[in-house]
């Protein structure tokens, strides 16, 4: 009886416990509950780091992370996956496509300096209008509304836009001045015109004074600076002839590219983040709106609880009194096993939610196998006091082992799973392994606790139609 | 009730037997059909799902249903004409559309031209999925991995704690209920194009963790049995026995078990429909494979290796249904 009382002691602490924890420490829900993106980053091999070790896992990631954080959102979480992937989870992002954008880009800047050569300025100011003349036309066939053609002038224009493009890569010489200069990028209004953005830079004292030579270069040559990200010109302002002695100096610029205010974020949070050391490509996105997480979250919760409401009910009618003790510890469990979520912080996902209502199966099992064992115990005309100690302990070994088979395919499932199934394996894992400790704990305890007390110590309380089983 | 499992055991086999193999022959026609023995979704094949609901906050937004062959016809237009297309929701205000992988700008583009004709989308009730081929493949062999380690898992442990062929015939069980269960989707991607996720990974893994659980009871109770059996009795007597005595256990188990998972499919959210429909017919497949098939396949490996005792005394003794477990 006194290990019994110290028993009663531990449980009555640990669920009052479990209940503070779960008042205090709220739950991490998953994106698919919650809303939000999940993007999966696989990082590729280039020409000059062919291969991908954890050093450029951790470069690339810290990249990421900076880009994640300008993007405002609340608790991102940044890990890596395997040996070459970047799991990103931006809880609340409903359009994923700003969120894609800026951690897929490689965004690197250059500035480069207009050859002296005249011949590759000609070509390229046919080019461009012969690009513009195209457009012209592209616009009055828009128009006319005739789709096959329109689809053509399309494929000119931008085969047309393609050779601009590379003739503006050699008319453009590569100078030491690039992103890694950068020390600040930030969005600012452009003065003139409603509307547009600029993307305003602040450069290191390496990068101030490249930029005051290069200037100093180019002032009143007519040739223009070129500003190039990823390969493409954005924009190339020529430099007035004032700074012919001094160059632009004080470390500061501007890319004026008629830009959004979205664009020019994006580009600023890019720029500001570091180029990437590596191409990374994103090999998965998902996506849930808050709302149809929400709807499927409350449609599953009030499902899974009218089915254990139902089991609780089962419970009490076919084992009676063993029954209501079962209930008891499976509340126990319920706590327990929620409070261990938060506790661990374990993120609930749906399939979370589902290994949590199957482990209630389980613990139900337990019970069950043990009940089971009690009344045959009873039938064979032991003692009650003998019949529930031994159905305790007959039990014991079927439980062990069914519980350890479970705990072998959730192991399998976490070691090797990702994302959703290492959810539901680590909630199933945790559900058997507290549901051990409630039943052969918890219903043992509280059940010889009931019949110590005069009144419950029937055997009809345990076993209906005993007396019938005993007279044939 | 008390059932003599052993008696019957060519009729159990044929009864597995048979749904094994329509579950295969499925398969095969999927095969042909598909190019996968399942309908593969998203998850495997790679793609892009967009799950869109138009906005019905916004005045005349909602007015007429949406129409599958406007959607068609914008799919067209952008090179996406073989994508699939369903109207959803019972005011038919939703769209389901699967498409090959697009990137940031297609996605974008689509969805901007699909919002100019259909009417502005509520992004709160929307969802998109992309996953890169590559990953699908990833997500299958690390399924397909985690299968084979808990097989062999399950394997070592019973292999220990039981005998090699009482792991042996566990596993049997596993495979059936396995077979059952992938064979059962196979014939209802068919039938109803249902598609499997990876989800429906977890579920036969979860699926394994609990038929083993009844298997396990099962073969605890015969060794248990075995061992306190002074008669010398037949091995089928004693199995049969066993299978009766856990019997109601295993019904019960396997009710208060069933009773959540019904209310997920009935009611829960659209994600958990199938998964909670694989672990009913898992589930399902796992009780009568522990009762029917681990129990007999035991009793049938033993005699043929002359473990099965005395002969079979003539003609089955059902009215003797007395509890047994009396022991010294």
């Amino acid at each position: 009886m006194q290990k019994n009382r110290s028993l009663l002691a531990l449980i009555l602490v640990l669920v009052i416990a479990a209940i503070v924890a779960l008042v205090n420490v709220p739950f991490r829900l998953g994106l698919d509950l919650q809303g939000g993106s999940q993007l999966t980053l696989l990082v590729r091999p280039s020409p000059e780091v062919p291969q991908i070790t954890s050093s450029v896992m951790e470069a690339v990631q810290s990249v990421v992370r900076n880009r994640v954080d300008a993007l405002g959102v609340s608790e991102p979480i940044v890990q890596s996956v395997g040996t070459d992937q970047i799991l990103v989870q931006l809880p609340g992002v409903s359009d994923p496509a700003q969120a894609e954008r800026v951690l897929g880009g490689t965004a690197v800047l250059e500035f480069r300096e207009e050859t002296a050569s005249q011949e590759i300025r000609v070509q390229l100011d046919v080019r461009i209008q012969e690009a513009t003349q195209i457009a012209l036309e592209l616009e009055a066939l828009k128009a006319s509304g005739e789709q096959g053609q329109i689809a053509e002038k399309q494929a000119e224009f931008d085969r047309k836009r393609e050779e601009i493009q590379a003739l503006n890569l050699q008319l453009y010489e590569k100078t030491p001045l690039t992103g890694s200069n950068l020390e600040d990028a930030y969005p600012e209004p452009a003065q003139v015109g409603a509307g547009a953005w600029n993307v305003g830079l602040v450069f290191d004292n390496e990068g101030g004074e490249l930029f005051a030579q290069l200037t100093r270069n180019l002032a009143g040559t007519g040739r223009t600076l070129g500003i190039f990200l990823d390969e493409k010109l954005i924009s190339s302002p020529t430099v007035p002839a004032e700074f012919a002695t001094t160059g632009i100096t004080g470390g500061r610029a501007v890319i004026q590219g008629n830009f959004t205010v979205q664009d020019a974020n994006e580009l600023a949070v890019q720029l500001r983040g570091g180029a990437l050391p590596v191409p990374v490509e994103i090999v998965e996105n998902r996506t849930v709106g808050a709302t149809l997480g929400r709807d499927s979250i409350v449609r599953s919760i009030y499902a899974g609880i009218g089915g254990l409401v139902l089991v609780l009910i089962f419970m009490v009618v076919y084992y009676r009194l063993p029954g209501v003790i079962a209930d008891l510890s499976l509340v126990i469990y319920a706590i327990l096993t929620l409070a261990s979520f938060s506790l661990l912080g374990v993120t609930l996902t749906l399939p979370g939610i589902a290994g949590f209502i199957l482990s209630i199966g389980m613990a139900v099992d337990a019970n069950v196998l043990i009940f089971e064992r009690t009344r045959e115990e009873l039938r064979a005309g032991k003692s009650l006091y003998r019949s529930v100690e031994s159905g305790f302990y007959r039990a014991f070994s079927s439980i062990l082992d069914s519980n350890v088979t479970t705990l072998i395919a959730c192991v399998a499932l976490f070691w090797l799973g990702a994302g959703l199934v290492k959810g539901f394996a680590l909630t199933l894992g945790i559900g058997v392994a507290v549901s051990m400790f409630t039943a052969i704990t918890c219903s043992r305890t509280l059940m010889f606790l009931a019949i110590s007390v005069d009144d419950l110590r029937k055997p009809e309380l345990f076993c209906p139609n005993l007396q019938n089983v005993r007279k044939v | 009730m008390r059932l003599n499992i052993n008696k019957q055991r060519q009729l159990w086999w044929t009864l597995s037997a048979a749904v094994v193999v329509a579950g295969l022959i499925s398969m095969v026609i999927s095969w042909q059909q598909l190019g996968a023995p399942l309908r593969p979704s998203l998850d495997f094949v790679g793609g892009t799902r967009l799950q869109l609901e138009l906005d019905c906050s916004v005045p005349g937004n909602c007015d007429r249903p949406i129409e599958s062959g406007t959607v068609r016809s914008i799919l067209t237009s952008q090179g996406l004409g073989s994508s699939s297309i369903q109207v959803v929701g019972e005011e038919r205000q939703a769209l389901s559309i699967r498409t090959s992988t697009l990137d940031v700008e297609q996605r974008t583009q689509l969805v901007n031209s699909l919002t100019e004709e259909l009417g502005s989308f509520d992004a709160q009730k929307s969802q998109i999925d992309t996953v890169g081929p590559t990953l699908g493949r990833q997500l299958f062999t690390q399924g397909l991995l985690a299968l084979i380690v808990s097989f062999a898992g399950i394997i070592v442990y019973l292999s220990f704690r039981f005998q090699f062929d009482y792991a042996l015939f566990a596993i049997v069980a596993l495979f059936h209920d396995v077979l059952i269960t992938v064979g059962i989707f196979s014939i209802l991607g068919l039938v109803l194009g249902s598609e499997v996720d990876s989800l429906f990974i977890v579920a036969l893994l979860t699926i394994i963790g609990f038929s083993v659980n009844d298997t396990v009871v099962i073969y605890d109770r015969i060794r248990e049995t075995l061992a306190q059996d002074k008669l010398n009795r037949p091995i089928d007597q004693i199995v049969d026995e066993a299978v009766n005595q856990t019997l109601g256990r295993s019904i019960n188990t396997t009710a208060t078990t069933m009773l959540p998972l019904v209310g997920i499919f009935l009611f829960g959210g659209e994600t958990l429909k199938y998964f909670a429909l694989a672990l009913i017919v898992g589930f399902l497949a796992g009780v009568y494979s522990s009762l029917f098939l681990a129990s007999t396949l035991l009793t049938w490996w033993r005699e043929r290796n002359g473990q099965g005792m005395s002969p079979v005394p003539e003609g089955p003794t059902p009215g003797e249904a007395s509890p047994d477990s009396n022991e010294g």
